[in-house]
């Protein structure tokens, strides 16, 4: 295999795990502050590895660090020990399997040859989604038997009939977009929205099918059991549902994989209906195209950002005790900053100076569109955060009437709805 | 490297089946079983048939035994609630032994066949678009009967579902 072959795959690979599990600790963070943010206090900012808060991460890792070393304990009334064992790591290997299939970026072309920029390189899609998120209620189902508790079984039997009545909208909504699309590979979606809707619109899903993306939405909020639909860990009535019994990295494994799915559902809402990794009104060839004039603005827009944060920075992020070593954060931080904006600055210039070959091209278009793809995944992961303390969580018969007294009705109106409209204008 | 994932999906495919009928909790049986589909999507998986991979996965693991699964944790089934079988594995042996002639019929049958060269006659046999091109061109017909049929199969369970439901109400 080829050095660039082994790059590329290897990127892939890091970018999915690293999508799948490395937010987990940036996701525990957002929830907390942005929660904090809701409820008018600060949430956690506290700790520190030599000053350096980071606006309170460091306080997620010391919690991942923890539950990585406390004790692992089973329970001596537990009688089935092997499905105790394996619930986590099912819905954990299920959840993370999910954001293989999809894509980062435009297929990248090097020396001629075609790389897909997806860590699993099959092409089906999203068909690979619905089957990897309906096994993942395994986990769940699996926990909550083999906890032998009131609490567990209750809360299994929850998500199973809440997966089950919400995967048949979240398939049909699905039908409708690949009525539009003509495709379920993933990569061709996301290219198809590339393209401009009457000349001046961007072709992005929620534009062309704002149902089926409100359908898709919440069904995905249901998959995933995130608030609203937490109802399987309703600690008001369940105490934590199926992981009551769980402790330690087990319990870690559970929490990871609530995560995982999250970022697997926001990953897949992206690529369907907010235009994936492309960026609007700038599709991969016109990026290539004017790949110097955008680098030219990256070179202004940066570093205008980079400034304004150090400011808000400087003005938010004070302690009041001069000794104390985190007081010196705010300076540390914006020294770190000035030099990113620095570095971007002078390697930019230089990329412009010296010019890109058609490789240069082709990567740096490539690595736009990466960055573009993070920014939206982290915005809608930051929706999902948002709803969770937003809405309140459903009563269990309004969470069934939801899914199959609405939803069911509105995905198939908007199936036959979109199936005559293309077939009438045959587009 | 196909040969030893078939063997591996035959083992896995055979065992689950197996535990599925010796297992005594319910919930042991149903895992089996499970076991046994996905192996079956695996074979599915290697013939290239990527849809019905997919397929298998979606509705029969991830819907079909969900709602086993999920009857079983609604009515609590456990080992006590079920009928005693003392004579369960003479009688098991006994359905074994009545298979044997069919099973001789297919061993018969396959040792007929020509031998020739069983490789994939196109390289998007079973992918998705060939799949849907196929079904909704030259068997569109057979294929609009299945699904009248399954709706009247859905039609009948609600009917049926209702009926018994008045019944009760009005003792």
């Amino acid at each position: 295999m080829e050095f660039a072959a082994v790059v590329i795959i290897f990127i892939n690979i890091l970018l999915a795990v690293n999508l799948a599990v490395g937010t987990t600790p940036i996701m525990v963070w957002w929830e907390r502050r942005v929660s904090g943010f809701m409820q008018g206090r600060s949430g956690p900012n506290r700790a520190h590895i030599g000053g350096i808060r980071l606006g309170g991460l460091v306080q997620s890792v010391a919690d991942m660090i923890k539950l990585a070393f406390k004790e692992d304990f089973i329970p001596a009334f537990i009688k089935h020990k092997m499905f105790f064992i394996m619930a986590p790591v099912i819905m954990f290997i299920c959840s993370f399997l999910t954001v293989g299939v999809i894509p980062f970026a435009d297929r990248l072309v090097i020396d001629g040859v075609t790389y897909t920029m997806q860590a699993l390189p099959i092409d089906l899609g999203i068909l690979w989604f619905l089957a990897f998120a309906g096994l993942s209620v395994y986990g769940i189902v699996l926990g909550g038997y083999a906890s032998t508790s009131k609490f567990g079984i209750l809360s299994s039997i929850r998500a199973i009939a809440q997966v089950i009545s919400y995967e048949a909208s979240m398939g049909l909504a699905i039908i409708s977009m690949l009525i539009v699309y003509g495709s379920v590979n993933l990569s061709d979606i996301a290219e198809y929205q590339g393209g401009l809707l009457f000349g001046f619109i961007p072709a992005w899903g929620i534009i062309m099918q704002p149902l089926a993306a409100l359908i898709f939405i919440v069904a995905a909020f249901a998959e995933t059991n995130r608030a609203p639909f937490d109802l399987a860990e309703g600690e008001s009535e369940l105490v934590a549902g199926y992981h009551t019994e769980y402790s330690a990295m087990r319990f870690g494994l559970f929490q990871v994989s609530e995560f995982a799915a999250m970022s697997a559902a926001s990953a897949l809402i992206v690529t369907m209906f907010f235009g994936g990794y492309q960026v609007p009104w700038l599709n991969t060839q016109a990026l290539q195209e004017n790949i110097n004039i955008v680098l030219f603005a990256m070179m202004i827009i940066l570093p205008a950002t980079i400034y304004f944060f150090t400011q808000w920075i400087k003005k938010n992020n004070t302690w009041v005790d001069e000794n104390d070593p985190r007081a010196k954060e705010s300076k540390i931080l914006i020294k770190i900053f000035k030099g990113i904006a620095i570095a971007v600055v002078v390697i930019l210039a230089l990329l412009l100076l010296f010019g890109l070959g058609t490789n240069g091209t082709n990567i740096a278009t490539a690595m736009i569109q990466v960055s573009t793809f993070l920014l939206k995944f982290f915005l809608i992961n930051f929706f999902f955060v948002w709803i969770r303390w937003t809405l309140l969580r459903f009563r269990y018969d309004q969470l069934q009437l939801l899914g199959w007294k609405v939803l069911l009705p509105l995905a198939l109106l908007n199936i036959v709805i979109t199936a005559t409209y293309v077939l009438v204008l045959g587009a | 490297m196909i040969d030893i994932f078939f063997i591996l999906f035959a083992i896995l495919a055979i065992g689950g089946a197996i535990t599925m009928i010796t297992a005594e909790e319910p919930m042991y049986a149903t895992l089996g079983l499970l076991i046994s589909i996905l192996s079956v999507g695996g074979f599915f998986a290697l013939l290239n048939a990527s849809f019905l991979f997919m397929v298998q996965i979606i509705v029969y693991a991830g819907a079909v035994l969900t709602l086993f699964l999920f009857l079983l944790m609604f009515l609590n089934i456990k080992k006590e609630d079920l009928p005693h079988e003392p004579k369960k594995y003479m009688l098991i042996t006994l359905g074994a032994v009545l298979m044997i002639p069919i099973n001789m019929l297919i061993f018969k049958a396959l040792s007929t066949l020509p031998n020739i060269d069983m490789v994939l006659v196109e390289s998007d046999f079973g992918t998705i678009k060939a799949l849907g091109m196929q079904l909704y061109t030259e068997w569109l017909l057979p294929f609009e009967l299945i699904s009248v049929l399954l709706l009247v199969a859905l039609i009948g369970v609600i009917v049926l579902a209702k009926q018994k439901s008045k019944k009760e109400i009005k003792q």
